[in-house]
C-alpha cells in the first residue's frame, strides 16, 4: 500500500532526518501517507495570525471568567426559598449559563486554534476490504479444530459422558426452585402479599389519623382512607390505602341493586365470602381499594357523574356502581372491595381485611 | 230662608263630615290591612328584588335545559332544587352555564351574565331549595403548607401536582387551575360541579378550603426562572426537550465544524 509509493523503507538512525520527517515516516509505516502538508502562517508575526490569537485568547478569557463566576454564585448565592423572593430561583439557572458558557469558550478556543493556526494537512490512509483473506480464514479454523481434537473428547466416551452429567447438574440448580414453586405454592394465603392493614374492626381513617363519620363526605363525595393501626398511612402498609365513596341517593339505589346480584367475585371466594362482598357497602358508602389492579398505581380519579374510577397510570377505567368492574383500558380485575359498617360511636370500620389480594397479579395469586 | 240656608249648610257639613269619616275609616282599615296582611309588595328587600330579577333572567336562558321550574329536564339539563348559590356562581362565572351545547363536558369561556346577573340567579336559586354558599371575605386566609399537603392527598390526582389539569374518560377533562378565582375554587369543592368529587365542609373544613386555595394561588404566581415551564411536569419532558433540541443544534454544529475543513 504505502510501499507503493515509498518503497525503501527510510533509516531512522539517519541524523539528517528532520523531526518532521520522523512523523511522516512513523505515519506511513501505520499506513498512512501524508501527502499535503503546509503551515497557515509561513510567515510568523503577521496581523492575520496575531489576529486569530487574540480571538482564541478572548475564548479562554470569556471561559476563565464565566468559571470565576460559577465558583463565586456557588459560595455565596442566596438559594433557599424565600417567601416572595425571586432571587433564589435564578441560583440553578445562573449555575448553569455560568458553567456553559466556561465550556463553551474552551470548545470555541480549541477549535479555532485547531482550524485557523494548525498547519494544512491531508492524509490518505488506505481501507482493507470486509472480509479477511481466503488464507487466514482456513488457518484460523484448523487452530479452532485442533484444539477440539487436542481434548480427544471424541475417543474419550468416559469423558464425554461425565461432562454430560456434570453439566447438566449445574444447570439443573438453578432451574429447581422455578420448577419446584409450580409443584408447591411457597406463598400460601397467609403471605403478607394478601393481607392489608384492615381487620375486622379496624377503623377508616384520614392521612392524619382522625377517623371519619358518614356524615363526613357529602353526596358525590370520596375520601382516601387508611387503616387506623400506626403506621397505617405510611409505605409500611403500602397495599391498604382505600377509596371510601359517598354515591349520591340516585346512584346508590342502582348500586344496591347491582350490589345485590353481584356476580363478579374472587376466583377462589368461598359462598360465605361471596355473600359478604354482596353487602360489602354501608349504605349509599362503598370501599374499594385505591391500587388498580393492573399495574399498581392509584386509581383515584373519580369521576362523581359517570361513576367511573380512572387509573391515570393507563387510562384503566372501573365502573363504581358495579362493583368496580373493569370497563376500559388493560386492568382485567375489578377493584378489589372493603366490607365496612359503622361502629357503636358511630365511625367507619372494617368488617374483615379484603377477601382476594390487593393490586396487580403476582406469581401466586389464584 | 235663613233658617232653611242655615240647615242646608249645617246638612252639607253634616254630608260632607259623614263623607270624611267613610274615608278616614275606610283609610285606617286598608291601612291596618296592608300592615297586618302578608304581601308581596311590603317586604321590598333587597334580596328580594335579586331573587325576582334572577327570576327574570333564569326565565331569559336557563329553561330550556333546567325546566320551568328548575325541575332539570332528562338527557337536559339536572335539576337546581337544593343545588345552592355556589352551584350557579361557580358555573355562571366561570362561563360554563348557559352551556353552548350538549357535549363531553362544559368548558370554561367568556361568561354570559355579569356578576351582578350572576348574584341574582344564585339568589333566585338558592329560594328555591337552600344549598351551600361559598362565605364572604378572604379566601386566601390559610397555612400554605397545610394547603400543599391536604391539595396532594385530595386534588392532585385529577388536577396534577401543578394544577395544570389532567385527562378523565371520553374527552373530560380535569381543567387547569390558571385564571381560577379565590371564590369559584371554593364553589367548586364545595360543590363537586360535573365529574368534580363534593368536598363538603365536613370533609374539607372552611378554613382546609381557604389553605388549599392559598396553596393554589402561591403555586401558580411563582414564576418559572427557567424560562418555559413545559406544563411544570418536570424533569422528564425538560430532559426531553433539551434532547432534541440539543441533539438538533450539535448535529448542526458538527456539520459545520466538518464541512469547514
Amino acid at each position: 500500500m504505502s510501499d507503493q509509493h515509498h518503497p525503501t523503507p527510510v533509516d531512522v538512525d539517519d541524523p539528517s532526518l528532520s523531526r518532521f520527517d520522523l512523523v511522516r515516516e512513523g505515519a506511513r509505516r501505520d499506513g498512512i501517507e501524508i501527502v499535503h502538508y503546509e503551515p497557515r502562517f509561513p510567515v510568523p508575526g503577521t496581523k492575520a495570525e496575531k489576529r486569530i490569537e487574540r480571538g482564541i485568547a478572548l475564548w479562554l478569557v470569556l471561559s476563565g471568567i464565566s468559571a470565576l463566576a460559577f465558583v463565586v454564585i456557588y459560595s455565596i448565592w442566596n438559594w433557599e426559598y424565600v417567601l416572595g423572593g425571586t432571587a433564589y430561583a435564578f441560583f440553578t439557572p445562573l449555575l448553569g449559563t455560568t458553567l456553559g458558557l466556561a465550556l463553551l469558550g474552551i470548545g470555541a478556543a480549541v477549535i479555532i486554534w485547531a482550524k485557523r493556526l494548525l498547519p494544512e494537512e491531508l492524509s490518505i490512509q488506505d481501507r482493507h476490504d470486509g472480509a479477511s483473506p481466503d488464507d487466514e480464514r482456513k488457518l484460523t479454523g484448523a487452530t479452532l479444530l485442533s484444539m477440539v481434537d487436542e481434548t480427544g473428547i471424541k475417543r474419550r466416551p468416559l469423558l464425554k459422558g461425565a461432562l454430560v452429567f456434570g453439566l447438566g447438574g449445574v444447570t439443573l440448580a438453578p432451574l429447581i426452585p422455578v420448577i419446584g414453586a409450580m409443584i408447591k405454592d411457597p406463598h400460601p394465603r397467609s403471605e403478607p402479599l394478601f393481607h392489608t392493614g384492615f381487620k375486622d374492626g379496624i377503623r377508616l381513617v384520614r392521612e392524619d389519623g382522625t377517623a371519619i363519620r358518614p356524615a363526613d363526605i357529602s353526596a358525590g363525595g370520596i375520601e382516601t382512607v387508611f387503616p387506623g393501626i400506626p403506621h397505617g398511612a405510611t409505605n409500611k402498609s403500602a397495599d391498604s390505602p382505600t377509596l371510601l365513596v359517598h354515591l349520591r341517593p340516585e346512584d346508590a339505589v342502582e348500586a344496591e341493586e347491582k350490589a345485590k346480584n353481584r356476580d363478579l367475585f374472587p376466583t377462589d371466594a368461598t359462598d360465605a365470602e361471596k355473600e359478604e362482598l354482596k353487602k360489602a357497602n354501608y349504605f349509599a358508602f362503598y370501599a374499594y381499594s385505591k391500587i388498580c389492579t393492573h399495574a399498581g398505581c392509584p386509581a383515584s380519579l373519580y369521576e362523581q357523574q359517570t361513576h367511573r374510577l380512572l387509573c391515570p397510570c393507563h387510562q384503566s377505567q372501573f365502573n363504581v356502581l358495579d362493583s368496580c368492574r373493569p370497563v376500559f383500558g388493560p386492568a382485567t380485575r375489578p377493584l378489589p372491595q372493603l366490607p365496612i359498617t359503622v361502629d357503636d360511636e358511630g365511625f367507619f370500620i372494617a368488617k374483615s381485611d379484603y377477601l382476594e389480594a390487593v393490586g396487580p397479579a403476582f406469581w401466586e395469586r389464584p | 230662608m235663613i233658617a232653611s240656608a242655615g240647615a242646608r249648610v249645617r246638612d252639607r257639613f253634616r254630608r260632607s263630615s259623614g263623607f270624611v269619616v267613610l274615608v278616614l275609616a275606610l283609610g285606617l282599615l286598608g291601612g291596618a290591612y296592608t300592615a297586618f296582611a302578608p304581601s308581596s309588595q311590603a317586604d321590598e328587600t333587597p334580596n328580594s328584588i335579586a331573587v325576582r330579577e334572577g327570576e327574570k333572567l333564569y326565565n331569559g336562558g336557563c329553561t330550556t335545559c333546567h325546566g320551568r321550574n328548575a325541575q332539570g329536564i332528562t338527557d337536559r339539563g339536572p335539576s337546581l332544587i337544593g343545588v345552592g348559590a355556589a352551584a350557579v356562581e361557580f358555573q355562571v362565572s366561570t362561563g360554563r352555564m348557559p352551556m353552548a351545547r350538549q357535549e363531553a363536558q362544559a368548558e370554561r369561556k367568556p361568561p354570559q351574565f355579569n356578576k351582578e346577573q350572576t348574584e341574582q340567579l344564585a339568589a333566585f336559586i338558592d329560594s328555591l331549595g337552600g344549598g351551600p354558599k361559598v362565605p364572604e371575605g378572604n379566601l386566601r386566609d390559610g397555612d400554605l403548607a397545610q394547603g400543599g399537603r391536604l391539595f396532594r392527598v385530595n386534588c392532585s390526582s385529577c388536577h396534577g401536582y401543578t394544577a395544570n389539569g389532567g385527562a378523565l374518560s371520553s374527552g373530560k377533562f380535569a381543567p387547569a387551575l390558571d385564571d381560577v378565582t379565590d371564590e369559584q375554587m371554593y364553589a367548586a369543592m364545595l360543590t363537586g360541579p360535573q365529574n368534580m368529587p363534593v368536598f363538603g365542609d365536613n370533609q374539607l373544613t372552611p378554613d382546609e378550603k381557604k389553605s388549599i386555595i392559598a396553596f393554589v394561588q402561591n403555586m401558580k404566581a411563582e414564576k418559572d426562572p427557567g424560562g418555559m415551564g413545559l406544563g411544570r411536569t418536570g424533569p422528564v419532558p425538560e430532559g426531553l426537550v433539551i434532547f432534541v433540541v440539543g441533539i438538533v443544534v450539535l448535529l448542526f454544529a458538527t456539520v459545520w465544524i466538518a464541512g469547514k475543513s
